[in-house]
């Protein structure tokens, strides 16, 4: 009997120790990346200093000539300024947002208040189905079918007649800003229209039949009675999808055409992220032999590590609230 | 009641202990992962620079490094008739991706027991896994730079074959019948923006007889890091001096900032680029001579250093790589590019396998140097029913003996 109960505590510390373990890896695997991406940054970080935040230009520097910067080595001339890529990240995430959220709105409206229950339930298999896509098949339509559909006609026809509005007008390309947002909007659809859809179905059926009695319409309930209801959870699921975009790598390397040193100044301009750069100059910056430009991509990557867990978090937080508040507001009905 | 509270008790400490187990390991294994990453990462290139004392920049002079090859001159070497059961792998270039698919085949006829992986990943992983041991052969388009073969002193780069590269362009109303001429000081200030129209008087003092349209011309370079960019930006270097003192050439380089400049992944993705926009001109590989045919592309014949435009013949590239024969150092790092002679062609290279001295066995060495020896001899790998596949030329052979020199360094 007592044996058996010491063996049950040493069983149980072992199984709680275990648990412990196997659940505090994520932790673990967070902090080791961080602490990786920190200490390949921080040579990076000492040399480019401020310059990495404010300069236009990303130079690797002469091959031929190795020199010693602030007394780290790198190539004679380098100097690394990540701007393009770190406005290029904003804006097409942020024309993502901006085309996506009506759309998935959208979505989510018609799910909740106005298709029928079958039509619904098939529906949504099917947007949430658009999530489970892999990325790199959303860039290859991109590249294959969209791009050149900007650059034939959408385009063309964008800059003749709505050329007035700065930044629409100019020379197109196809490949670049506006095909990396569309893109990328597609890609937010499903995961901002899931979350707002879930956020808007927990409206108390109570304050719904309340508006019909005031005789509301369909449109008015929605618009004074769900979307308030479900405004905070929306939020967060927008935020949520701008995470997702703003780390996407290789839908925006297929249509972005990879722009270098350059800032966009319109809609059609090439562009650049910090995730599609990362992953395209991994392989010749391992060629530097001061191995400076692969600290740089660290400092890149560090950059993008906190942009994403800062919307991540934020967004969890709004998520969160939403739905609680919601849940109160369900009690006090 | 107070049973069960002590029994939370030592529930709650039981938990309690393993929380600091756990952040005792966290931080213990995050301390481990820093230094070690410490160590690969800034530790690394720190202790292999070689910069003078009291002086902050160190110019490798190319001769310096010549200096360093075996000199003993192999002849051609006799394979064995069979080989112990062996698997290694090949990553790196794209561009050598295709050959050496059909070189493991050829290989693994007579070898039947040797298991080879290939894999396209690019020039510059191909070099830094061979470096690190993860593969047996680095596939790289560009040779190893001095500063790169004092940061890996255990690292061959043994030339294969001979590849070239096309310039092409996106002329609508000009046949790809026609080619223009174009030179290098031309084209590299295409690259940084200084000539923006095709009908730029310096163009057309180069094309008598051809009408070419005042049209915007969009320069197209390869985003992701290229053997191809590597010789391009040498051909670049080698005739335009702004370019040699602020771009220089690389793998992967500080292209311009120009807004009509447009960049693409791979070969496969600049024929696609340059074919969906016109005016464009770009560089792509002469393995894609029947891609860019089919996409209705034209080239150019490219002013070599003897001041001809000469097409891109297999005779030409021969030409240019004989007279490169002689000035190949013993370890074979040089760039083939702007080769003197009236006919050479100006944009060719080696393609190089990176090879480590050092192998893990005397078993897997052996399977090495005889898969290397086997894609070098005239007779096997670089015979036309390979080479002209993708378009390559073979070696010369003085330079495949070189190449055998090289290949007999590599060890246990």
């Amino acid at each position: 009997m007592k044996a058996g109960g010491s063996w049950r505590r040493t069983a149980d510390r072992v199984y709680a120790l275990v648990s412990a373990l196997l659940g505090s890896s994520a932790l673990l695997f967070l902090f080791m990346v961080l602490a990786v991406l920190a200490v390949f940054g921080v040579p990076s970080i000492i040399v480019n200093g401020l310059n990495f935040f404010t300069t236009v230009i990303w130079n690797p520097g002469i091959s031929t000539t190795l020199t010693t910067i602030r007394g780290f080595p790198a190539m004679s001339g380098a100097s690394y300024g990540m701007l393009v890529f770190f406005s290029g990240t904003l804006i097409s995430s942020g024309l993502a947002l901006l085309i996506g959220a009506p759309l998935s709105l959208g979505v989510a409206i018609f799910l909740t208040s106005v298709a029928p229950k079958r039509l619904s339930t098939s529906l949504s298999f099917f947007v949430e189905l658009l999530a489970g896509i892999p990325s790199v098949v959303f860039g290859f339509w991109g590249f294959l079918v969209l791009a050149p559909l900007l650059f034939n006609y959408v385009e063309p026809a964008m800059a003749q007649y709505l050329g007035f509005i700065p930044g629409v007008g100019g020379p197109v390309y196809g490949y670049g800003l506006l095909a990396s947002g569309l893109v990328l909007s597609l890609m937010i659809v499903p995961i901002v229209s899931a979350i707002s859809r879930d956020a808007m179905a927990q409206t108390p059926v109570e304050l719904k039949e309340a508006g019909m009695a005031l005789g509301m319409t369909n449109w008015e309930i929605t618009r004074k009675v769900v979307l308030p209801y479900a405004k905070t959870a929306i939020i967060g699921s927008l935020v949520l999808g701008l995470g997702r975009a703003l780390g996407e790598t290789m839908a925006v390397v297929l249509v972005s055409q990879s722009a270098l040193n350059v800032l966009p100044k319109t809609l059609y301009y090439p562009i650049n992220t910090l995730s599609a750069f990362m992953a395209v100059t991994f392989d010749s910056a391992l060629t530097d032999p001061s191995g400076m430009e692969v600290n740089a991509i660290a400092e890149l990557a560090l950059v993008l590590f906190i942009i994403t867990t800062t919307a991540n978090i934020v967004a969890r937080l709004l998520v969160r609230r939403g739905f609680i508040s919601s849940a109160e507001h369900l009690v006090q009905v | 009641m107070k049973m069960s509270s002590s029994v939370n008790e030592r529930k709650r400490r039981a938990i309690s202990n393993a929380v600091m187990v756990v952040v005792a390991v966290v931080l213990m294994v995050a301390g481990g992962g820093v230094g070690y990453f410490a160590g690969a990462g800034s530790g690394a290139p720190v202790t292999t620079t070689v910069t003078a004392p009291g002086a902050t920049t160190t110019v490798y002079s190319i001769t310096t490094v010549y200096s360093t090859g075996s000199s003993t001159t192999a002849a051609t070497p006799t394979l064995p008739s069979s080989l112990p059961a062996a698997t290694i792998s090949e990553t790196g270039s794209t561009l050598l991706y295709p050959l050496f698919n059909y070189w493991v085949p050829g290989f693994g006829a007579t070898y039947t027991n040797v298991h080879i992986n290939t894999a396209g990943t690019g020039s510059g992983i191909g070099i830094s896994s061979a470096a690190a041991g993860t593969v047996q052969i680095g596939a790289s388009d560009a040779y190893l730079l001095p500063a790169q073969m004092n940061q890996y002193p255990s690292l061959l780069d043994i030339p294969l074959a001979i590849s070239a590269q096309m310039i092409n362009y996106n002329l609508p109303g000009i046949p790809s019948t026609t080619h223009l001429n174009m030179t290098g000081n031309i084209l590299a200030k295409i690259y940084n923006g200084t000539i923006s129209y095709w009908d730029d008087s310096q163009i057309t003092a180069i094309n008598p007889g051809v009408t070419l349209p005042h049209q915007i011309i969009h320069p197209i370079h390869r985003s992701d890091g290229s053997g191809d960019t590597f010789i391009f930006t040498t051909y670049l270097s080698d005739t335009n001096s702004w370019w040699k003192t602020n771009v220089g050439f690389a793998t992967s380089v500080s292209f311009p900032g120009i807004p009509t400049a447009a960049a693409y992944v791979g070969n496969g993705g600049m024929v696609q680029g340059c074919q969906a926009t016109p005016y464009c001109i770009a560089y792509i590989g002469v393995s894609f001579m029947s891609n860019t045919q089919a996409a209705g592309l034209g080239y150019a014949y490219l002013q070599n250093a003897a001041g001809n435009f000469v097409d891109i013949t297999q005779a030409n590239i021969q030409a240019a790589a004989a007279q490169m024969e002689s000035s190949t150092p013993p370890n074979e790092a040089i760039s083939l590019v702007y080769a003197p002679g009236a006919n050479s062609y100006p944009i060719i290279n080696y393609e190089y396998a990176i090879v480590s001295k050092t192998q893990s066995d005397a078993n897997t060495a052996l399977v090495v140097r005889t898969f290397l020896n086997w894609c070098v001899m005239p007779q096997n790998g670089n015979a036309p029913s390979y080479l002209n596949k993708v378009g390559f030329v073979a070696l010369p052979s003085s330079i495949a003996t070189l190449s055998y020199a090289q290949i007999a360094q590599i060890g246990p």
